[in-house]
């Protein structure tokens, strides 16, 4: 479904993605991991054009969005993005920030769209927050809804930038929770978290970067018990 | 609360101060005062005053709207990628912001007829040097304010599929414009003030209006004082009429 093809970034003279190739099945769960600065933002980033690739390929849904052609805006209905500041709107409540993307960029009514809003809020067990302001929620909250919003949009991937990096701690389950719950779907995600306990449980298969290329790719049991680089045993020995 | 009540407490005191002297001045020629002046004198002037007020108003009025689309567009401009446009705002920008007012004032007065062989009313003259004085102001308070909104929020909309265009306008905007607020209420107070320059090009503006019951009377103190009052209560209602907006724009932050 998603095929990246030896795509490099660099950010003035350091060069941050050195050549990225991954293959993503649909509805795959993968986590990305790798020690901070090695480029597992900028390669989730890259992925729905937040960032622009200097060179190489990203074809999703057989569609190279690269091309000059390509209608990102069509590309990023399709690919929902959550953050790790959540980035709600704090001018507008819990579920005008859910509705405002729908509304402006689908045909559907806005009755349909508060109805599919609702539901998710209730999914993400926020039902009473409806009318709330973000800068009256938690941190689990807000990341919550953020989830909700970004499924409202209802896409096919969905990117997690390291969603509990930011939480207190007392927080993070809550969130892992909702996430847990998403994985067992059919939608596909791509996943970039320090969290390795989650990691170990949720995903089909684990990435490891480091210093801008993959150096290994295999399912979660094989990466957790057996690494075959020193990178990434001296990683987990350090986080684990 | 009770510091609320404190405030408008020396507030309402303040203001009967100011009343009780006024209404002595007017009456017994602030006689209480040790002085002896002559406002009834001023008093048949009233016509002017008017008109004086509802020129300033006008001429304020006018120039913060035609200002405000003029510096919403530079302000745009001013954070778009557009290389050349930019720069040419910015030169514009820094020439306004860098000559005199009452210079700009007397460049579109006197000057551009002399170069177009048209003429130019003052009112119309004034209303374009404010437009396009306050422009430049208000495209750098907005810029300002565009810039500190989080780049975070732009890139929640448009991953979620908004276009740019409508990120900035749905969501950028709105929140920037809460912020700098405060600066576009100095902005407008600084142009009511600065407002009374077009007494220079002859309109009849508030302070033109105490010029002339000046130079019939041979009074100073009078009219100027009046006129000074006047202007005091303007922008003292202009920033009642923000703190009411700011207020509502804040809805959002309580919790």
């Amino acid at each position: 479904m998603i095929e990246i093809k030896k795509i490099k970034k660099s950010f003035g003279r350091s060069e941050v993605l050195k050549g990225i190739d991954l293959k993503i099945q649909k509805g795959e769960v993968i986590v990305v991991i790798g020690s901070s600065g090695s480029g597992k933002s900028t390669l989730l980033r890259c992925i729905n054009l937040l960032e622009i690739p200097d060179n190489g390929q990203i074809i999703i849904n057989g569609e190279n969005i690269m091309d000059k052609n390509a209608d990102i805006q069509k590309i990023r209905k399709n690919v929902g993005m959550v953050f790790q500041n959540f980035n709600l709107f704090p001018q507008k409540n819990v579920i005008e920030n859910m509705i405002y993307a729908p509304l402006r960029t689908k045909k559907n009514s806005r009755n349909e769209i508060e109805q599919k809003s609702r539901d998710l809020l209730k999914r993400v067990g926020l039902s009473d927050k409806e009318k709330s302001y973000p800068s009256s929620l938690s941190g689990g909250q807000k990341q919550r809804i953020a989830i909700a919003r970004a499924l409202a949009m209802e896409p096919e991937v969905l990117l997690f930038d390291e969603p509990t990096s930011a939480l207190d701690p007392e927080m993070v389950k809550e969130v892992l929770e909702v996430i847990r719950e998403l994985a067992t779907t059919n939608i596909t995600m791509i996943i970039v978290t320090h969290e390795m306990g989650f990691a170990k449980e949720v995903a089909d298969r684990i990435c490891f970067i480091d210093q801008g290329v993959i150096t290994e790719d295999s399912s979660s049991k094989d990466f957790f018990e057996n690494q075959k680089t020193i990178r990434a045993k001296e990683f987990l020995e350090k986080v684990l | 609360m009770k510091k609320d009540e404190k405030k408008s407490l020396t507030i309402k005191m303040a203001i009967s101060l100011v009343l009780m002297l006024i209404i002595d001045c007017s009456l017994n020629n602030c006689q209480s005062l040790g002085l002896k002046l002559e406002f009834e004198r001023i008093f048949p002037f009233y016509k002017i005053f008017i008109n004086g007020i509802i020129n300033t108003f006008k001429i304020t009025g006018l120039s913060f709207i035609f200002g405000s689309i003029f510096g919403i567009l530079i302000a745009i401009i001013k954070v778009s990628k557009f290389k050349i446009l930019k720069l040419l705002a910015r030169f514009y920008t820094s020439v306004f912001r860098g000559t005199p007012l009452l210079v700009q004032v007397f460049l579109i007065y006197f000057a551009t007829p002399q170069i177009f062989n048209c003429d130019i009313s003052s009112y119309n003259a004034a209303v374009i040097a404010f437009s396009f004085n306050s422009a430049a102001y208000i495209s750098e308070i907005l810029r300002g304010g565009i810039e500190s909104i989080d780049r975070g929020q732009t890139e929640a909309a448009i991953a979620l599929g908004v276009s740019r265009e409508n990120a900035m306008l749905d969501i950028v905007f709105p929140q920037a414009i809460k912020n700098v607020l405060p600066a576009l209420v100095n902005e407008t107070i600084a142009l009511l003030k600065e407002s009374s320059l077009v007494s220079t090009i002859g309109m009849i503006d508030m302070m033109r209006a105490a010029q002339i019951a000046m130079n019939s009377t041979y009074l100073a103190f009078e009219p100027f004082l009046i006129v000074a009052i006047l202007y005091y209560v303007l922008v003292m209602f202009f920033t009642f009429i923000a703190s009411l907006l700011e207020r509502r724009l804040k809805k959002s932050d309580r919790n």
